[in-house]
């Protein structure tokens, strides 16, 4: 159990910074994006009518994700929205997944990769909702109820970033180490496909549709 | 060991970090899953109004969420400012 | 006043022992006697189903129970273990686990009784469902155990593992903080799956044809309900296994048992909130079938918003061990 902090890191001196990189989560990332450009140019290759396994699974995802998106915003919105949610979703459900392939690690199980999709949904939905009210009404909204709050509501709309990527990197963190610990407390016998079933399959899918539904719950709520 | 007055300072500050955000969190926590629960009633039984009543939901949320952004932010005070 | 370490791991054993089954036992004994209350009241209502009733307290009772067995188990081991080595190290650790054990038994005692309590009276309402309530009666109160196991996995740790040569004074804060993380944030997360258990058997004895989507919404409800004690056990295992060098100031030890304990109360309401929000949905998909994907989605928004302030909790837990 001691190797269980240990990353390969990629140290770069830039102007006095040391700039870390997580090789194997870098790899990971990228394995991931691999399987879905891949699954994207043979789900939309042969466009058929009575659509080929790969191209009906594709469509499933896309029509759901993208009702989902309907029903949070609206038509016209999810127009714009809804690839990200639909990127997003998937890139998520495949990372959470990654795991239970032996040798291979959720990129989501390191902290960078959440949070950074964190910031990404949060730029997202601030700009959305300066767009959608405009400048000054979305400042004014910050000085609800009374101006002297505007710190406080400052450091809500931050916390709401911070809660988002911590509460994916828990569940998939807290997972990887309950198997590990089992898998050691057992000698690996007869428990720990139940609770990589348990972990990966089923927590890392509520997790990415959580995810997912909380990044679009933040657009509409700045939006509206 | 030798204790001295900073010292103590610091620790009571970080105990007290502990205890600001571990009991602010409990209030916030069941509150906001009360809303959650009569949500799902309410959408249960007038099902046309979901989208009206997530929204409700959220706002109500957001609202009983701000105790605990205000054990946050105490904690952090703790933490880095005193 | 100078004692010896065999003596203050005497006093941590015994101290942490009766910790363990005294507060072990608070749940479960809510919970079977919440169980037997609703199985009184479904034979007043259907005697002729006595029988069937009668099994299934039984059955209920016997899994809620668990969670204080388990705490029996840890507070015998405390009591009659075989120390080594003994250090004021080992102490601190023997008083965590039975403070993990103890109250990470308490939630999910209370837990249990819901599902089972809310089985018998669904027997009296639809005997035909018996067989699927039973089922389902086992899965929501297995899945409420959940807390309480890993309760146990920290108090063993705690226990058998040998940390070795660590610095006492600030680890002896990290090995207490753990036992207090894990124990505190398993409460609520046991309570809360324990709710949306009896709501599931509460509502397939309302409306049979819906079993299969309420068992769905159960067990995701639940799944997220276990979140904060997943976070708790997140911060306890960094509290045992990170290494931290030694100092002779207070400070650094007040900051470990910090975070063991801003995590473990920040877990409680987190949960029992959540298990709220799971409730209602699975009492109102029983209800209303046909909106299923509308109320597991606010479901799910509902709780995420809601666990929240858990995660302010992990994070000022992560600070109070990393940063300061």
């Amino acid at each position: 159990m001691k190797e269980m902090g240990k990353l390969h890191q990629l140290v770069i001196h830039v102007m006095g910074y040391d700039i870390a990189f997580n090789l194997e989560v870098i790899i990971m990332t990228w394995m991931v994006m691999a399987v879905l450009i891949f699954f994207g140019f043979a789900a939309s290759k042969k466009r058929a009518l009575l659509p080929e396994p790969v191209q009906a699974l594709g469509e499933l995802f896309v029509s759901l994700l993208y009702q989902l998106t309907v029903d949070a915003l609206d038509e016209e919105m999810a127009k714009t929205y809804g690839p990200l949610t639909i990127a997003l979703f998937m890139f998520l459900l495949l990372s959470n997944w990654f795991g239970i392939i032996p040798h291979l690690d959720e990129p989501t199980k390191d902290l960078n990769t959440p949070l950074s999709l964190g910031i990404m949904g949060f730029f997202i939905a601030h700009y959305a909702g300066i767009k959608a009210k405009g400048l000054g009404a979305y400042l004014k909204e910050y000085c609800t109820p009374i101006f002297f709050m505007a710190p406080l509501n400052v450091i809500g709309e931050l916390a709401k970033v911070v809660s988002i990527s911590f509460r994916l990197f828990g569940n998939i963190m807290g997972g990887a180490i309950i198997i590990l610990v089992v898998s050691y407390l057992t000698y690996s016998i007869f428990l720990p496909p139940f609770l990589y079933f348990f972990f990966g399959f089923f927590v890392g899918t509520i997790q990415a549709f959580v995810f997912t539904m909380l990044t679009i719950v933040y657009i509409s709520v700045q939006v509206k | 060991m030798t204790i001295e007055g900073a010292d103590i300072v610091k620790a009571a500050a970080f105990i007290g970090a502990g205890i600001a955000m571990g009991f602010g969190a409990i209030g916030p926590g069941v509150g906001e899953g009360m809303a959650a629960a009569k949500a799902c009633e309410a959408i249960g039984k007038n099902p046309k109004e979901a989208g009206l009543l997530t929204r409700t939901m959220l706002v109500g949320q957001a609202v009983a969420e701000s105790t605990g952004i205000y054990s946050l932010v105490i904690a952090l005070l703790l933490l880095f400012v005193v | 006043m100078e004692f010896e370490p065999q003596v203050i791991i005497k006093i941590a054993a015994y101290v942490g022992g009766g910790l363990c089954m005294g507060i072990g036992a608070v749940g479960a004994a809510i919970g079977e006697g919440y169980t037997a209350a609703l199985a009184n009241e479904a034979v007043s209502r259907n005697k002729d189903l006595s029988g069937d009733i009668f099994k299934s307290m039984l059955v209920g009772q016997a899994i809620a129970e668990s969670a204080s067995i388990f705490a029996l188990v840890i507070a015998i081991l405390l009591l009659f273990m075989d120390i080594p080595v003994p250090s004021l190290l080992k102490a601190s650790a023997l008083l965590g686990a039975g403070i993990s054990m103890g109250f990470g038994a308490m939630g999910s005692g209370v837990g249990s009784g819901f599902p089972g309590g809310q089985a018998c009276k669904g027997i009296s309402r639809q005997p035909k469902m018996t067989g699927r309530l039973t089922t389902n009666m086992l899965i929501g109160s297995a899945v409420c155990q959940t807390p309480a196991i890993f309760a146990l996995v920290v108090a063993l740790i705690l226990m058998f593992i040998d940390f070795g040569n660590v610095p006492l004074n600030p680890t002896w804060a990290a090995l207490l903080g753990a036992g207090i993380s894990m124990g505190l944030s398993a409460i609520g997360s046991g309570y809360g799956g324990g709710m949306a258990g009896g709501a599931s058997c509460e509502g397939i004895a309302r409306n049979p044809e819906t079993v299969s989507s309420v068992t769905t919404i159960m067990l995701v409800g639940q799944a997220v309900t276990q979140t904060p004690c997943i976070f708790g056990l997140l911060v306890s295992f960094i509290l045992m296994f990170k290494a931290f060098p030694e100092t002779t100031a207070l400070s650094p030890s007040m900051a470990l048992l910090g975070a063991g304990i801003s995590m473990g109360f920040g877990g409680l309401g987190p949960g029992i909130g959540n298990g709220m929000a799971a409730e209602g949905a699975v009492r109102w998909v029983a209800r209303n079938v046909k909106h299923q994907s509308e109320l597991m989605r606010t479901m799910l928004v509902g709780q995420a918003v809601s666990q929240s302030t858990a995660i302010y909790a992990m994070v000022i837990s992560l600070v109070l061990i990393f940063v300061v």
